[in-house]
């Protein structure tokens, strides 16, 4: 008998046997972290479930309005507060001496200077 | 290779010849182990290729059966990664409303139970709220099963693994949290420990509720704004207080889309302990309990005859004096003696005015008019708490004239908010919805015409004037062009009406020259007190009540203030408006 023949007919399947069996283990092995990734990102999910709740709860408008009366010094923005950019007797002074619109906001906001200097940044 | 295979067989058959002896080859039978070689040979072939074929089938099965369970796995894992038995509810901001979370229920199995009297002194330790008596006679019944407690907290289940009690076991349950409490119970209603919704949205859309649950991210978005609710919410809790009043409802609807933002109903109760609520507490006042609304109906009076064409703004009616009508005399609240046009008439609530009024533009219109509007059925609202109205059997004269002003006819203060929507929104039929529009669960399309634009128009102008200068002035929010009508009604009682037990109203809506939210305060029997001279009227309590709330969310809700214009700005045409009616040229902030 041909001696090459022999050795591939006999090699050939023994390779394709053992790899198999290799890919086989590889794959139980993947499929072991597979679910074990699952399980985790489960439980993750369960906890972001449950701290989506908390966050909820802590967020209460009534607790917040109590939270903030209590440590900001804040009110209600009255309609006074509130403008536009068409709002003529502000801008036209104003674009008359020349500011960019940046520095009329900023000129507008000046006795605010918590928000100017959030704006500066 | 066949050649080669055919030698090698044929020097075996020779040998093998050899050694039997017997036989001796002759050249004539050579082919005949040959014929046998060939048929040897062909039979191994196949083996061999069977084999093969199994190897090669096997090596396919392995790969595509097991990577086709593991995708299945993960497209599970991706579809419900938390397969919760009710979605969650989140407000029209995405701020969670309601929410399942895992829970563990105790229950005991008798059968594996060893000393049913010291389980049940150690379960008593750890869980005091129980009967002993009862979880040692559950413990010592026959039988597999019994519950001892459903929901634990975190500590109370840590605490009892750690007595580590054999037949005392653990199920994973869900239980429905209500991050808001009592908040939005009157609108969320409340779920029972088995997971089915038995009040409120929660009931009313259960089936829903329990198919999003199995979809991928799904959660019902309500139409709810919980900022608003909130400021609704106090200032009627201090409304209540101010005022001595039994109850209160409160509710804001955008007036184009019918979305409700917040709906109230005072006093409340904790969604977790429905069973200890009282009657009082259960009862939802602003879309279950139905009303005679009193001088509120007047708008829909003045509508429905200006849209009739059966006055214009400028007609008069007598108001001298009181109007005697079959046995029944109809009188002014606010009497002022003389002839009225339809703006004094809104401004002063005059009831003999829109008496007179309704009585000319007759039963049947009247009739139609106010069925267009939805007046007349239950509201397809998505809540298990629908108010039916209560309307007059015979449509008579008389009952068309009281219910000009308010009287012979019950709504539920939901009817009233939608029907007043539809007058300020230029006409369109307004049907209040708790679902956010545009998200998949509602089918809401553009509703049909009620009224002409003009006549919305005019009653801006007419609603405006009430606030302006009538019985409305303490709803004023400065900027914001609140515009409605009052409506204090006694209570009806058997055989008359309860004097000192009033409902009073105010019902309006902001900004009045391109209206996008209308607002309902309703008191159920408030008291007067020094700061209101002793008046209970919706005037002195239900208007400011609104005015405060208007002047809270109308910011949240991007509205932008108007304030009285310079001396030099002479583009306005109506002067009484401080804008135009038709929410020409408004200027609306962009958050």
């Amino acid at each position: 008998m041909n001696r090459p023949a022999l050795i591939l007919w006999i090699g050939l399947p023994a390779i394709v046997t053992i790899a198999l069996l290799l890919v086989s283990y590889q794959v139980k092995g993947l499929e072991s972290e597979l679910a074990e990734l699952e399980r985790a990102a489960l439980t993750q999910q369960e906890k972001i479930h449950v701290l989506n709740a908390e966050w909820s709860f802590l967020n209460r408008p009534e607790r917040l309005a109590r939270l903030a009366k209590r440590y900001l010094n804040l009110a209600p923005v009255a309609p006074k507060q509130l403008i536009t950019f068409s709002y003529e007797p502000l801008t036209k002074d104003l674009v008359a001496q020349g500011f960019a619109v940046q520095n009329i906001v900023m000129q507008y906001l000046a006795p605010h200077s918590l928000i100017t200097d959030g704006l500066k940044q | 290779m066949s050649d080669l295979s055919v030698r090698s067989w044929r020097k075996a058959s020779d040998d093998m010849s050899v050694d039997t002896g017997d036989q001796r080859l002759s050249a004539r039978q050579a082919g005949q182990p040959l014929e046998t070689a060939r048929t040897r040979l062909f039979v191994a072939g196949a083996i061999f290729a069977l084999c093969f074929a199994i190897l090669g089938g096997r090596l396919v099965q392995l790969s595509l059966l097991s990577s086709g369970q593991s995708q299945q796995r993960v497209a599970e894992q991706q579809g419900g990664a938390l397969n919760l038995e009710r979605a969650d509810i989140v407000d029209r901001n995405g701020t969670l409303l309601a929410t399942n979370l895992p829970s563990h229920s105790l229950y005991v199995n008798p059968s594996q139970v060893l000393d049913a009297n010291e389980a049940a002194d150690k379960i008593i330790g750890v869980l005091p709220g129980l009967s002993r008596a009862e979880i040692f006679h559950k413990a010592s019944a026959k039988g597999q099963f019994a519950w001892i407690k459903r929901d634990l907290t975190p500590e109370q289940h840590y605490a009892v693994n750690r007595l580590g009690l054999p037949g005392f076991e653990f199920k994973r349950e869900e239980r429905r949290v209500y991050p808001h409490g009592a908040l939005f119970v009157h609108t969320l209603g409340f779920s029972g420990v088995d997971n089915k919704g038995l009040a409120g949205l929660e009931a009313a859309l259960d089936d829903d509720l329990k198919q999003l649950a199995a979809t991928p991210g799904g959660k019902m978005v309500t139409a709810l704004d919980s900022r608003v609710q909130h400021i609704v919410h106090a200032e009627l809790s201090a409304a209540m207080t101010e005022f001595k009043a039994k109850g209160a409802a409160g509710i804001v609807i955008d007036v184009n889309s019918g979305e409700v933002l917040a709906l109230t109903s005072l006093p409340d109760f904790s969604p977790y302990a429905p069973g200890s609520a009282k009657t009082n507490q259960r009862f939802n006042r602003a879309t279950l309990g139905v009303y005679e609304l009193g001088s509120t109906f007047k708008t829909f009076t003045t509508a429905m005859a200006l849209e009739y064409g059966v006055v214009d703004m400028n007609d008069r009616y007598d108001a001298t004096k009181p109007l005697k009508v079959a046995r029944h005399t109809i009188h002014d609240d606010h009497p002022q003696n003389r002839w009225l046009d339809v703006s004094e008439i809104m401004i002063h609530s005059s009831n003999i005015g829109a008496a007179r009024m309704a009585r000319d533009v007759g039963a049947e219109r009247q009739k139609k008019f106010l069925d267009r509007l939805g007046m007349l059925s239950p509201l397809p609202f998505e809540l298990a708490e629908n108010g039916r109205p209560i309307t007059p059997r015979h449509w008579r004269e008389i009952n068309t004239m009281t219910i000009g002003f308010g009287h012979g006819i019950a709504v539920t203060p939901l009817h009233l908010i939608s029907g007043f929507a539809t007058l300020v929104n230029g006409g369109i039929k307004t049907t209040p919805t708790l679902l956010r529009i545009n998200t998949g669960y509602t089918d809401q399309t553009g509703g049909e015409r009620v009224i002409a634009r003009e006549t919305s128009n005019s009653m801006r102008t007419l609603m405006r004037l009430v606030v302006e200068q009538g019985t409305g002035k303490k709803a004023e929010a400065e900027g914001y062009l609140v515009g409605g009508k009052t409506g204090t009604a006694e209570k009806a009682a058997v055989g008359g009406y309860k004097k000192n037990a009033l409902i009073t109203t105010f019902v309006g809506a902001f900004p009045m020259d391109a209206p996008r939210y209308a607002v309902l305060v309703m008191l159920d029997e408030p008291h007067g007190n020094k700061a209101t001279h002793g008046y209970a009227g919706a005037g002195w309590n239900a208007a400011p009540v609104l005015g405060r709330i208007v002047s809270q969310i109308a910011p949240m809700l991007g509205v932008m203030p108007l304030l009285p214009a310079s001396d030099e700005d002479d583009s306005q045409d109506n002067t009484q408006l401080l804008v135009r009616a038709d929410g020409e040229g408004r200027h609306f902030a962009s958050y």
